[in-house]
């Protein structure tokens, strides 16, 4: 009854193995965690560079292209563009490997 | 001249090759390698390709690895008050 081979659902054949269509609050929360992290990260390399009087390409164009966790809208911080999914739009925690990687910009008018 | 102290608190395990490669180029080869590195454009680049899997402080001073060790050894809980048994013992002769 117990132990890795159980007969559940999704082990009993057939492809039954489901993600919830949206997130919980607390996936959410460690959601904004994380982006909150990736943007002291750049702040981090933002500052220590100027201290030395140097930029970074890359990170300048992070700073003007992608918006904070703060000036992010709920919408692109849970969900992103998928063009086969009805209305478009699937919970970020469908894409692959979501909790490390930034997905934060979506195509306008979706 | 300052520092970045990076700390890998996420895998790599199944990114792309390019991340997995910068990984091996700062030196972390497991989670929790803390190494450091010069603060440079270059370097800052390549913490960009990977800012989702560590986490980064800019500090005045690198540490060695005997000075990270040394730093997590938890307090013994005793002090030695005086070495040479020996000689103690040779005194109630």
């Amino acid at each position: 009854m117990f132990g890795p081979f159980r007969l559940t659902n999704p082990l009993s054949g057939g492809l039954l193995w489901k993600i919830p269509w949206r997130l919980s609050r607390h996936q959410k929360y460690r959601h904004r965690e994380r982006l909150r992290k990736v943007d002291g990260i750049v702040a981090t390399l933002d500052a220590a560079l100027a201290r030395h009087g140097q930029t970074m390409r890359k990170v300048e164009r992070w700073k003007e292209e992608m918006p904070t966790e703060a000036e992010m809208l709920p919408k692109d911080k849970y969900t992103v563009f998928d063009r086969k999914v009805k209305r478009y739009r699937k919970g970020i925690h469908k894409v692959p490997k979501w909790t490390r990687v930034s997905q934060r910009l979506n195509p306008p008018g979706f | 001249m300052t520092w970045f102290r990076i700390t890998l608190t996420r895998s790599g395990i199944g990114m792309p090759a390019k991340v997995q490669g910068v990984l091996k180029a700062l030196g972390l080869r497991k989670r929790m390698t803390t190494v450091y590195q010069p603060v440079t454009p270059s370097v800052a680049g390549q913490i960009m390709r990977i800012k989702e899997l560590v986490d980064v402080k800019e500090v005045d001073q690198p540490l060695t690895k005997e000075q990270i060790r040394a730093a997590r050894k938890p307090d013994p809980g005793y002090y030695v008050e005086r070495r040479n048994a020996g000689n103690r013992a040779r005194m109630y002769e």
